[in-house]
Parts: C-alpha cells; structure tokens; sequence
C-alpha cells in the first residue's frame, strides 16, 4: 500500500521500499527497503524525465528504468542542496601542519577541493608519503615544519583517527611557509623556502606554483 | 675589563664600537644574540657580551639554568625505556626524551646490539634537535662509523653541575680560557681516574677506588658552587688531598 514518505526522520525510521525509491545521501537498504541513516528533513528529487522515443501504437514500451525512480535523501541542515562534503581518495585537499614527528607529519584537513570545511578533520603524511623518489631517506623536519599550508591528496581514508595523505607529485606540497624570524617566505625550488628579510633558506618540500 | 666583556640583559642596546669588524670575513652571531632585520643586534640572554675579533664573532657568555639541546653537543643520558628499535634517554628532568636508536652504535647490526638496560648512563652526541621535535642521539661518527669515545658508560657515578661549567670543562684549554684546572690538578697528585663531561650540566667519574671518585665529585661540586678562580681551585685541592690521606 502506498505510503507518504515522512517530512522529519530519526536515525533508523523507514522511508520506503527500493521498489519506489532510490536512496540517495544520507540513507541507507536493509532487505529491500530503506531507511534513514541521519536526524533530519528528507527531501525527494524527482529525476527529469529523459525524452521518451514517439509512441509507436505497435511496440511495446518497456516498465519505466530504474533512473525513473525518484531519488530520497536525508540531510541535517534542512537545504537539500548543501551536503557534508567529506574528504574522499583522490581529493587533493589543503591542510596546515600541526605536528611533526621523526616518521610522520600530522596536519588539519581545512579545504576539500574547493569546498571550506566545517570541522577539521586530522590527517597524515607519512615519511614515505612525502615524495616519489628517495623515499627512506626522507627527514620530516627538511620537509614540513608546523605552521605551514600544504596541498596534499588523499590515499586512504584510514583509521578512526586520521585520513592519510601523500605530497608525492610536483604539484604537491608546502604552499605557504613561515620562516623562524617570522616572515612570510618565496619558494626558491623544488626543496627550498628564502625569508625576504633576512635572506636565510628554509629547507621544504615546495609544491609547484600553477 | 669591565667595558671590554660587558655585562648584558635581554633587549639591551649594545655600543656599537664593541661590535667587531673585519676586512673579509662577515660577522656571526652566536648563541644568547638576534639579528632584527635590517640592521639591529639585540641580546636575548643576560651574560658578559664577548667579542673575537679572530673569528669576527659576538656572543654571550651566560650561566643558565636550562639546557637547551643543539646539533653536535655531547651529552650524558640515562636509558629511560626501549622501544622498537630506538632507546628513550632522559637527558634533563624537565625536557621529554630523546631518542636513540639501537643501530647507532659502532658495529651495531641487527643481531649485535648492545643491551642497555634501564638505568643505564650513555655518552652521546646530539644529531637532531630543532624547536618542534624531540632531540635525537647516536653514539657512533656518522663520517667515519666509529664509535670516538661515546657509548654506554659502566660503572662510576655522575654529578650534576652547571651548564656554565659543563662548557668551560669541554673546551679545548680548560686551564688559560675556561679557568678550571681542577680536574688537572688532581691528576697531578696521582689520581687516577677517568671523566665523562655532559653539556647537559652532568659529569661522570670512575675510578678503582670510591674515594677517589667521591673527592673528584666534591672538587668539582665546591668548584661550580663557589665559583673558585684558578689559585682558589689549587688550595681546595691540596686541602681534599690532605683529608683524603
């Protein structure tokens, strides 16, 4: 019997069967029908109708495609267009470095492709990540320093804690440094930052500029 | 004397006419001084300003209370605990610490390493050490892959001093630049013993036999606290060798 899907669902309340629905962000199927993953407003998009062939009095035309189903998805906020945009593999992100360690560098995830993030989500670079060539002879501390703006990609999602990043292509790497007298710093190549002031270079794993 | 090595304090202005000058050679600034961009020299620390006009270099020359680990030093450490494949080694109460790999040692391969059990004191050089990260050691020269003296020490006891002595012990002429003969003199009155100096503020001394090492300690102890001049250090030693025997 058919059933109005809800205008405010719970974690775990039915929407609907598969048969009726395609399930789209913030839901999820268990045994062929679906239910809400997420607290929040549910909106439904009705696909846009694809321009069916001229109707031919002697064929027999098909049941209406799976991509004929209105999709429904949950979200948070309310407006069915702003999605939570999480990092995924492949994304080539942004983050600022927080720490560094003899074997890795920990930094906050702050731009996903294009997209300012809500919350900082914590990422890794690890020694082996950081360039292609030379890979065990890499030093953390002639790489990255805390404080810096590094344009990393996404290589695993990882564990509970961390996603974990690599800088191993040109075009990635340290974007913005900071030198130890405190100025902003110009990249000289492809390992090196100079301080304008006082003229010192800073050892970093540069990123090439567009 | 006084106007030649002056007195210091942080932020103070420093007479230009002290500041040396050289034909070729620019000039260094070494530890306790800042160079404000563009022409400004600024002391950090507070000690006696002192100028080598050889080597065209200004420094302050502070007794601080603090060690503050830097590339190069050679430090005395005790084994905290052993990871996977470093030591943890304390080097100061009040810093974390540092690490120490279990290959860095002379002739060190997988299966010949030495055991450091915890508690145990290590000679050391300072590989890494930057604001960010814990400091790093090794007890062997990475040019020439021997060993130079550095490595577990056995035996003896170590005796803390400060950091202001630990430097003027390791230079190279103790007696004429650094005023401190102690050690010297007590050889020559037929001591034997041996010494280990940390820039870490310690000192290690064995001997054969515990009087020694205990009259050695309390030399260098009295030496460091009431800060006795050459002579002064020539009658504390006569007096620690007449109780002695």
């Amino acid at each position: 019997m058919s059933k109005m899907a809800p205008t405010v669902t719970i974690p775990g309340q039915l929407l609907g069967p598969t048969s009726k629905y395609k399930p789209g962000p913030g839901t999820h199927i268990h045994l062929s029908s679906l239910y809400s993953s997420l607290l929040g407003v549910v909106h439904i998009t009705h696909p846009a109708k694809a321009p069916g062939p001229a109707k031919r009095l002697n064929k027999i035309t098909p049941a209406p495609a799976p991509a004929e189903l209105p999709t429904i998805s949950v979200s948070r906020s309310g407006i069915s267009e702003k999605r939570e945009i999480l990092p995924e593999v492949g994304n080539v992100i942004l983050c600022r470095v927080v720490r560094i360690s003899p074997r890795q560098a920990v930094v906050a995830i702050l731009i996903c492709g294009d997209t300012v993030l809500d919350a900082e989500w914590q990422g890794v670079i690890r020694a082996q990540d950081v360039r292609a060539t030379e890979k065990d002879k890499v030093k953390i501390y002639e790489s990255f320093r805390p404080g810096d703006i590094v344009r990393a990609e996404v290589i695993s999602l990882g564990d509970q804690a961390n996603y974990y990043l690599s800088t191993a292509k040109n075009e990635l790497g340290v974007i913005m440094a900071t030198s130890e007298a405190g100025s902003t710093m110009y990249p000289v190549s492809w390992k090196e930052y100079r301080d304008p002031d006082t003229g010192l270079s800073e050892a970093r794993k540069v990123a090439k500029p567009f | 004397m006084a106007t030649e090595n002056p007195l210091v304090l942080p932020g103070d202005e420093i007479d230009p006419s002290l500041i040396p000058t050289h034909k070729t050679k620019p000039l260094r600034l070494g530890p306790g001084l800042r160079h404000v961009p563009p022409n400004q020299i600024l002391p950090t620390l507070a000690g006696h300003l002192i100028a080598d006009h050889r080597k065209n270099a200004l420094y302050v020359e502070y007794n601080g209370g603090r060690y503050i680990p830097s590339p190069s030093d050679l430090v005395i450490g005790q084994v905290t605990r052993s990871a996977a494949d470093l030591y943890y080694v304390n080097l100061t109460p009040y810093t974390p610490n540092a690490s120490l790999p279990h290959l860095a040692f002379e002739g060190a391969t997988k299966k010949t390493r030495p055991q450091l059990a915890n508690g145990a004191l290590v000679y050391a050089r300072i590989s890494l050490a930057n604001r960010h990260m814990d400091p790093e050691l090794e007890c062997v020269s990475t040019s020439t892959g021997k060993s130079e003296g550095l490595g577990p020490l056995t035996g003896g006891m170590v005796f803390d001093i400060s950091l202001g002595l630990a430097r003027r012990l390791l230079m190279a002429r103790s007696r004429d630049v650094g005023k401190v003969a102690v050690l010297e003199l007590l050889g020559a009155e037929g001591l034997a013993f041996e010494t280990a100096v940390g820039r870490n503020g310690k000192v290690w001394v064995n001997s054969e036999s515990v009087k020694t090492v205990v009259v050695v300690g309390r030399a260098l102890k009295e030496t460091d606290e009431k800060e006795l001049g050459v002579e002064q250090q020539k009658k504390l030693v006569q007096k620690l060798i007449k109780e002695m025997r």
